[in-house]
């Protein structure tokens, strides 16, 4: 498997591997890329939606096309920070304490209806997602790179579910919206259905793995070096200091989301295969890097407003940088 | 009060919408006035509690429920502060406790203790330190125009209240071992010690949430009632048309005289005096402190000749003959001078409309309306572009500014594709996001096509730092020259 060493090698390869998960889940163009910029930047994704539209085809199928190890956990009310990190446990035989792995020892952790479980056990992927390590014991296990989390949470069902710490939810760089596909982007997914070409359940055999561990750090590392304009970084940064003083919003996003926003619209800029940013590329990624990120007021919430409403007012009313 | 510092939209709403701001108020603070609402009434509670235990009578918790007037003040003081940004400690609650049981109080706890109004009229009392005469007429006046549904508000939270303390004591029932064999009617309808505390203890329970949600959807509605009558909404409006148009309120400011002219006035000094002496009488609203905006130094003759004007325009003399051929008749002047003041008043009052129907934005259909004048920072003004721009970029190219070059053309080309296919542009509307607009709503057209690859070679020279080569531009300013002539031949 041959890893890109320049930035249109690393264009080819990022649109190789959207090719392949598009050939599964169907209809959701959006979603792929912005998942697919999220794991080049090196950042966490929580997707929103219904069930039934392809989260966990999603996470299996990018496993599978990256080479990558892949873990699920079903997050339920009684599920233990032990169950997710691992723990030690007695071993008879040989009189010593053993360390049992949890699933988060994984590249890609499906972190499913991550909102059932309450706050201890969400809290217990903090240092997962942040630090990239386990402590069990006293013990720090350094995960194996690359490692993301994919938490999803439905939008319908909110009965019996913990709202994730504003802490927890700014440590995920895309908030995602799965939505239902097309009409006619659902007929071709039925047909295909149909006629065989790809499996009712998650078969994800048909995919063949196009990159690996190292390709996607050499993306990362090429990601990094897009050019980005200091006239274009400032429009970055007036968007997120705008959330922090903008009608209908009670809580703006943190510089976290300014760090977020520049390296996800280098990545964007990678799939566009351009070797720079333009102000394009920052309201593209905008959106998933700011709507989980603020809060609405009172108010705004009792006059029907929604965070995607705000952030579109918010990007017609900042002014694109000029040159 | 500052109704600019309120933490809350204040727009007229329906009721419901009005107590659904007093939930989403109660739930902001919920933390602070729960507080308040123990620190008020554990004590007391716990006394009256232990009283009605030795004594196995209901009476003094009677009492606990028919002081819920006096509890509620000090909640009710919190609220009113925060909403405008002001936090009240602890401390401060209980120094100015007396001061919040001066008005009203005595007949909220006597005659007026069932009023189902309660959560309304505690504002007039507390909040406007109305008193008598001057609280009832107050409350009549807020009592009209449409329902407050204050009294549909306390039978629904006193409902609330008792199946909710139902819905307790049934919970604990329910936890009791089987082993006790306690029977359901022994548990609801005994009078043991035992039952008195866990029941009162669970209406207490119940009351900490019910007592400041309740407080707080009364004061929501009293507000709601008072921007509705008094226009809060609207004086905010204005406030912030003044700073953002500070054109547009010095034209209303100089309109105003003339709308509202003063009146004349006839030398009666004894009936002003007496009519000053009936409006300070007990039987209208109580005097308040006012604030408003005059001219500096504004001089007699200024008022004089606004005066002046106003006279001439609404008195009717019959015309002198005038013997000048050339002069107008005084008749068609004032015609003309009225057409004038009333296409200023309609002009004036059409913008405010549509200012407010924008939510009070400069965006919104002006992107319909009037071609944009700027795209991403571009300045697409026809008047702001040389009056010869093929020597204007060529002197560009020359100087070896590939830039301003560049900048020029697509400008230009902004210049003149908007007006003909008309986008909506916003402030923050990048160069390809107006390329995309264009082709969604009009279709592909070649001139779109051109403005590709324009802004594709723009974008290269000003986000990558690379400009594009001399020849390129003028190739692109050839071909645009070329489009340019076919389009008008083909005109």
């Amino acid at each position: 498997m041959t890893h890109p060493q320049t930035l249109a090698e690393a264009t080819e390869l990022a649109h190789r591997i959207e090719q392949q998960l598009n050939r599964v889940l169907i209809g959701q163009q959006q979603v792929v890329r912005e998942v697919l910029i999220a794991l080049i930047t090196g950042g966490h994704v929580l997707v929103e939606g219904v069930p039934g539209l392809g989260k966990t085809l999603l996470v299996r199928s990018l496993g599978r096309v990256l080479d990558l190890d892949f873990n699920r956990i079903q997050f339920t009310p009684d599920l233990m920070p032990t169950d997710v990190t691992g723990h030690a446990m007695y071993d008879p035989k040989s009189e010593q304490f053993r360390i049992r792995r949890g699933p988060a020892f994984t590249q890609l952790l499906l972190a499913d209806e991550i909102n059932r479980a309450p706050a201890k056990t969400q809290a217990a992927l903090l240092e997962v997602m942040q630090e990239r390590q386990i402590t069990i014991e006293g013990k720090a296990f350094t995960l194996s790179e690359p490692f993301m989390v994919l938490a999803t949470q439905n939008p319908l069902d909110q009965e019996g579910t913990y709202p994730l710490p504003e802490a927890e939810l700014d440590r995920f760089l895309f908030k995602v919206l799965i939505d239902y596909p097309g009409h006619d982007d659902e007929t071709t997914l039925v047909n295909m259905v149909l006629d065989g070409t790809i499996a009712a359940s998650l078969d994800v055999d048909s995919l063949t793995a196009v990159a690996d561990a190292d390709a996607i750090a050499a993306l990362k590392t090429l990601s990094a070096t897009v050019l980005l304009d200091p006239e274009v970084l400032d429009y970055a940064l007036r968007l997120v200091r705008t959330t922090r003083d903008f009608p209908g919003i009670i809580h703006g996003a943190s510089p976290r989301a300014s760090i977020a926003l520049a390296r996800a619209a280098r990545a964007q800029a990678l799939f566009e295969g351009r070797d720079f940013v333009t102000p394009d590329d920052i309201q593209q990624v905008a959106r998933p890097v700011l709507r989980h990120r603020i809060q609405l007021s009172a108010d705004a919430e009792i006059e029907g407003q929604t965070p995607e409403s705000a952030l579109e007012r918010l990007l017609a009313q900042v002014e694109a940088p000029k040159q | 009060m500052e109704l600019e510092k309120a933490n809350a939209r204040l727009a007229p709403r329906g009721p419901w919408q009005a107590v659904d701001l007093g939930t989403r108020l109660y739930r902001h603070w919920a933390g602070p006035v729960t507080l308040i609402w123990l620190a008020m009434t554990a004590l007391p509670f716990a006394a009256l509690l232990g009283v009605s235990v030795q004594t196995e009578s209901l009476w003094p918790i009677l009492l606990f429920w028919w002081l819920k007037p006096l509890w509620e003040r000090p909640v009710l003081a919190f609220y009113s502060h925060a909403l405008f940004n002001e936090t009240l400690a602890m401390g401060a609650i209980f120094r100015r406790l007396p001061s919040y049981a001066r008005n009203g109080l005595i007949g909220q706890l006597t005659w007026r203790r069932l009023s189902p109004w309660r959560s309304f009229n505690n504002n007039v009392w507390q909040l406007e330190g109305a008193r008598g005469d001057q609280a009832n007429q107050r409350m009549r006046v807020l009592a009209s125009g449409q329902p407050n549904r204050a009294a549909m508000l306390t039978l629904i939270v006193l409902h609330l209240e008792q199946f909710m303390t139902l819905g307790l004591l049934a919970l604990l029932y329910m936890l009791i071992p089987w082993q006790f064999d306690l029977e359901l009617s022994s548990w609801f309808f005994e009078q043991g010690s035992l039952q008195i505390v866990i029941s009162c203890l669970c209406w207490y329970l119940v009351m900490v949430v019910t007592e400041p949600l309740y407080v707080a959807c009364g004061f929501a509605l009293y507000l709601n009632k008072r921007t509705w009558l008094e226009g809060w909404d609207l004086q905010l409006g204005l406030t912030r048309i003044g700073r953002r148009r500070g054109m547009l309120a010095i034209a209303l400011l100089l309109l105003l005289p003339v709308l509202n002219p003063q009146p004349a006035r006839a030398d009666d000094q004894p009936a002003r005096q007496q009519a000053i002496e009936v409006l300070a009488g007990k039987d209208f609203m109580p005097m308040e402190e006012a604030h408003e905006r005059r001219w500096k130094d504004q001089s007699d003759s200024e008022s004089d000749w606004m005066r002046a004007l106003w006279k001439w325009l609404m008195e009717h003399k019959p015309e002198e003959k005038n013997h000048d051929p050339m002069s107008l008749p005084d008749g068609l002047i004032r015609t003309l001078a009225w057409l004038l003041f009333i296409a200023v008043a309609l002009w004036l009052i059409i913008r405010i409309l549509r200012y407010l129907d924008q939510g009070g934005t400069t965006a919104g259909r002006k992107g319909e309306s009037a071609p944009p004048t700027h795209v991403a920072g571009l300045d697409i003004r026809q008047q702001s572009l040389p009056d010869n721009l093929t020597a204007a970029i060529n002197q560009a190219l020359q100087a070896n500014d590939i830039r301003t070059a560049l900048s020029l053309l697509l400008r230009a080309v902004l210049a003149d594709l908007l007006p003909r296919y008309p986008v909506r542009v916003h402030r923050g509307t990048t160069e390809q996001q107006c390329l995309r607009a264009l082709r969604q709503q009009h279709g592909e057209q070649p001139l779109f096509a051109y403005l590709a690859r324009l802004v594709d070679a723009w974008v290269r020279t000003a986000w990558a730092h690379r400009p594009v080569e001399a020849s390129q531009v003028r190739e692109l300013l050839d071909h645009w020259q070329q489009l340019h002539r076919g389009e008008h031949a083909h005109a």
